[in-house]
């Protein structure tokens, strides 16, 4: 069975002190909706994606909270995976296609950040790691500078290869109108940026932001529908400690060679690709880990712009600007990879499009790397 | 969230860890911490491989900055590790400190 993504579309990422929950769905769901040209009515079961609503917000029950906003009563879910709530609603939704329950659904990916106090959202995130590093006092930055501790010393990463990905990303984020940041960066501005877990530096950092993504997923081709050619998933242990090897995130390889093969292609046939870049370093164990460049290759070629639009022939990696230029909210996230590599596989992603772009590949991680997910688009 | 029951729970895993020698595999200095530990930060995190092969992540007390390298031997203690919260319970845990 073959399925489209018919309708996709986000409201602007960032810090968005007016707007409610409520309202980013409904501007997400309607639009994508407008996109696949068709009514709420043919919803036929909501997939939420979302991470910290219950630990922020005190709000649970999402599947039944935005139906009841979107004046849906389908079916409705919250799927939760951390950072990868997005990609894990997605696959979920793919499933129940798949299985013949539904025929249309819809998936929405949401998360409200900006209206908590950053210790209180690097708390509420660390539910996403172990107790063992809750205990440490760690936060996502620090496990992620551990795990780039590990590459420079083992390949000779540099903190400025690093900065690199943080000045593609925003170079991208430039041509993209619904990305937190329009400010292209420097080398030298990365690395004068203010320390938050060394080696990391603030602007190796994904922000903390506010934003929703939705798609419309059918059974049914239409004319501008977009075939999602493979969803996979796999898992790894939730801390670091418990990994064998720390120069991967295992779950990345698995689960795009999982996708790689139901979509019956290879990692040189991705012309676009979404990945999960929280953390520079995150954005060159993906380049690895995906295939796209051999252990210790990825932070050298993404420095010489090999990854970046308009480089013609490479694979370009995160057209949108990336969760560091894009923002990452982090439900959304997930879904809104699927909507940029919609627009660009459509040919109408303007400044940041991605020449001749027929396979497209999304990459989202929850935690260090404990979850990993991969779609597969296809023109 | 903090509760007496799961802090009870955890100490025969503080017990089983304490005392044991590992050296540094990697590290980080966490600057922006969660709120639970605003007051103890600048600290060092470390990723330590034990003398048994096995890994814990803890937090390293009691350094020198020049302790803080890949291959610096460390030995785990028993320390608090955020304040009580309403309970009154202390919550301990282990951390790292330079083995000389």
């Amino acid at each position: 069975m073959k399925l489209f993504v018919t309708g996709a579309a986000t409201t602007k990422f960032g810090e968005l002190w007016n707007a409610s929950p409520r309202g980013l769905a409904r501007h997400a769901v309607f639009e994508a909706l407008k996109d696949a040209e068709t009514l709420p009515s043919s919803v036929e079961a909501l997939f939420v994606g979302n991470m910290l609503s219950g630990m922020l917000g005190g709000q649970e029950h999402l599947g039944a909270f935005f139906a009841e906003e979107l004046g849906l009563t389908v079916p409705a879910f919250k799927v939760e995976g951390a950072c990868a709530s997005g990609g894990l609603a997605l696959h979920n939704a793919v499933n129940s296609l798949l299985s013949g329950q539904y025929t249309t659904v819809a998936v929405l990916g949401i998360e409200k950040m900006t209206d908590h106090k950053p210790e209180d959202v690097a708390t509420a995130l660390m539910g996403a790691g172990s107790e063992e590093e809750r205990s440490a006092g760690a936060t996502f930055p620090g496990l992620y500078a551990i795990l780039a501790r590990v590459h420079m010393r083992e390949f000779g990463t540099t903190e400025e290869d690093l900065a690199a990905v943080a000045v593609k990303n925003h170079l991208h984020a430039s041509l993209n109108p619904n990305a937190q940041f329009h400010n292209t960066l420097t080398v030298e501005q990365v690395m004068k940026s203010s320390r938050i877990a060394d080696p990391l530096k603030l602007l190796d950092c994904s922000p903390i932001s506010d934003g929703a993504a939705a798609v419309i997923l059918s059974i049914h081709k239409t004319q501008r529908g977009v075939e999602l050619s493979a969803s996979a998933v796999a898992t790894d242990t939730l801390g670091l400690a418990q990994r064998k090897d720390l120069t991967q995130l295992a779950a990345t390889r698995d689960a795009s060679q999982k996708a790689y093969a139901i979509a019956g292609v290879t990692e040189a046939d991705i012309d676009v690709a979404e990945v999960h870049d929280c953390f520079t370093i995150a954005e060159v164990l993906a380049m690895e880990d995906l295939g796209f460049f051999p252990k210790g290759k990825a932070a050298a070629a993404i420095a010489q712009g090999k990854t970046t639009v308009g480089n013609g022939k490479h694979v370009v990696v995160n057209p949108s600007g990336g969760l560091k230029g894009c923002g990452h909210p982090v439900g959304a996230t997930g879904v809104k990879q699927i909507v940029e590599l919609v627009d660009q596989l459509r040919g109408i992603a303007g400044k940041r499009q991605v020449s001749g772009a027929r396979v497209g590949l999304a990459h989202n991680v929850g935690g260090s790397g404990a979850t990993a997910v991969i779609h597969i688009l296809k023109k | 969230m903090q509760s007496p029951v799961k802090i009870w729970r955890n100490q025969k895993n503080i017990a089983a860890l304490v005392g044991k020698t590992g050296t540094i595999i990697s590290w980080t200095i966490v600057r922006v911490p969660p709120g639970d530990f605003t007051d103890q930060a600048p600290y060092p995190v470390v990723l330590i491989e034990m003398e048994d092969g096995k890994h814990v992540t803890c937090q390293m007390v009691d350094y020198d900055v020049s302790d803080l390298s890949v291959g610096q031997r460390v030995i785990t203690i028993v320390r608090r590790v955020t304040h009580p919260d309403a309970d009154g319970v202390i919550p301990y845990g282990i951390k790292a400190k330079p083995l000389v």
